[in-house]
């Protein structure tokens, strides 16, 4: 199912456009990567497909579910800016906040939460950590609590900016295998910037790569080789 | 106490009590948001407020009440042009509040006089009035804290992923500053307008420096202002000081004992436990934790790789 389409996408921070008619779908229940060089506005297109920057021209479309509704979006940031030393909150109050977004405003925070809370962060192996400030954590593990307050969330997308960066070996194949299996056994989707296509590539469905084009603006290549090991379902 | 037999200390004391809870309160969340200094620019426009309404012949506290409410949207609103350097936006309206408070108390001599205590703060200026202006925006607070804490710690945390989780960042932060606004133009009658953010930023400063998590954060950044608050003005009523500037003295001091004692329990804690290392093997991370004898009901997932 086609779940967000981007089309003809025109955007730029000043005069020069930095994405050039951008055209892009995300189909739902795929892992997705998207990558290229550096300045190829992975970030910017993601940011225009989540809607917190508004484009030139062209047109973002986030179509509704079965249900009717929006879907709900996970969204993991490449440094997420008030992770500052002074914040306040233990690991747990933090990944307990992704809940809210579905409790609203009063629904009791329950069992049921505290259990999600609890699979969130043993998933990502910070459990043991939850009682720990989170301006004692290091950046890595910085990381992790944002991945697991995303998975408390019960995101039916979720978008990560370069997830991987600073994670050794070993922890970005668990990543990938983690994010798999959301895809796989949650029926979710999941959408990654990355710098490392080669080792994600088994584990991915689709992969978009940007590449910049002949006149100086940056072109969108779609490579499905990369689904052969894991590929589409349908 | 003898002092509570003057019933202007008895609303000063009411008065104080609800300030010192609503204002640490909000400090918080400022400080977290890097906007403590929206409460100094704040209390300086509704000066400019308190003016126009003395030469305009309305009450002067609802003229500062009304522009801190407009002064609060105007900064919220050149705080998103500039981003990513908002603190511009509050040095324009700091500067412009106050430059237009001077000329336009210049224009008015009678008003001259009484400026002093919009400044520095009185515990005989509160009036019956302003005491039931304290007494809603007291509640208006606790009521919008009330229903929107979970989106504002959220917002507090990040704005962008907040509004990618469906908050609406924007209507939040600006109800926000309003509130700020009218809590501003609220204590300035007893803290005076050079003083107000001290009762904001002081106890948050204590709190954020101790407090082990978010909620314990408030909680103690509320507790400061209380003690603070009433020492302030028991002290104010018995040596006849500014009460303003013994509040923000007394806080002041709170911070430097707080800092120091906090100090040396680290040395001590730190000569007991030399060898104290962050047991965290990153290997096991990213493992699938299967302890089957959990007791909640978590259900531990099988990875099917292929």
């Amino acid at each position: 199912m086609l779940l967000a389409s981007m089309q003809d996408i025109v955007f730029g921070y000043d005069r020069e456009p930095v994405v050039n008619r951008l055209s892009m779908e995300i189909y739902s229940n795929e892992f997705m990567a998207l990558s290229g060089p550096n300045g190829a506005a992975k970030t910017t297109s993601l940011k225009l497909l989540l809607g917190i920057l508004k484009p030139w021209s062209g047109r973002v479309q986030i179509n509704r579910n079965d249900k009717g509704k929006r879907p709900v979006i996970g969204y993991v940031p490449q440094q997420v800016a008030s992770f500052n030393s002074g914040f306040p909150s233990t690991v747990f109050e933090l990944v307990r906040s992704g809940c809210y977004m579905r409790l609203g405003l009063f629904k009791r925070f329950g069992d049921k939460q505290e259990a999600l809370v609890r699979s969130s962060l043993e998933a990502v192996g910070m459990w043991e950590l939850r009682d720990r400030k989170i301006g004692e954590l290091s950046g890595g593990q910085k990381q992790r609590v944002c991945i697991a307050r995303a998975l408390a969330q019960e995101p039916d997308v979720l978008i990560l900016d370069e997830p991987t960066t600073g994670m050794d070996l070993e922890s970005r194949k668990g990543f990938y295998e983690l994010m798999r299996h959301h895809v796989k056994q949650h029926g979710r989707t999941v959408v990654m910037v990355t710098h490392g296509l080669e080792e994600a590539e088994p584990y991915l469905d689709r992969m978009i790569r940007l590449e910049r084009e002949e006149g100086g603006g940056w072109a969108c290549l779609t490579t499905s080789s990369c689904s052969a090991r894991f590929g589409p379902e349908e | 106490m003898g002092m509570f037999d003057y019933e202007f200390m008895q609303r000063a004391f009411w008065a104080g009590g609800m300030i010192a809870v609503i204002a640490p309160l909000l400090g918080i969340y400022l400080v977290l948001r890097r906007q403590i200094l929206m409460a100094d620019t704040l209390s300086h426009v509704s000066l400019a407020g308190v003016a126009i309404g003395a030469i305009l012949g309305i009450n002067p506290s609802v003229g500062g009440f009304v522009i801190a409410v407009a002064g609060a949207l105007v900064i919220e609103r050149l705080r998103q042009n500039f981003r990513g350097y908002g603190e511009v936006s509050i040095a324009v309206i700091m500067t412009g509040g106050l430059a237009l408070a001077l000329v336009l108390m210049s224009m008015d001599s009678g008003l001259n006089r009484s400026f002093s205590s919009y400044l520095f703060g009185s515990i005989v200026a509160v009036s019956t009035t302003q005491l039931w202006i304290i007494g809603t925006v007291f509640l208006l607070v606790l009521i919008y804290w009330a229903v929107m804490r979970r989106p504002l710690y959220n917002i507090t945390f990040d704005e962008e992923t907040a509004q990618i989780g469906g908050t609406h960042v924007r209507w939040l932060s600006q109800t926000f500053s309003v509130l700020t606004g009218m809590t501003v133009a609220a204590a300035m009658p007893i803290v005076g307008v050079l003083l107000v953010s001290a009762l904001m930023a002081l106890p948050a400063a204590l709190a954020l420096r101790f407090a082990r998590g978010f909620t314990s954060a408030l909680i103690m950044a509320v507790s400061i202002g209380l003690i603070g608050m009433f020492g302030g003005l028991t002290t104010s009523y018995y040596v006849n000081t500014p009460p303003g500037a013994t509040v923000a003295l007394l806080l002041l001091a709170f911070l430097l004992i707080g800092m120091g004692v906090q100090r040396i329990v680290y040395r001590i804690r730190r000569d007991k436990d030399p060898g104290y290392v962050v047991d965290v093997d990153s290997r096991r991370f990213w493992q699938r934790q299967s302890r089957s004898s959990q007791k909640s009901n978590v259900k531990t997932e099988v990875l099917n790789k292929n």
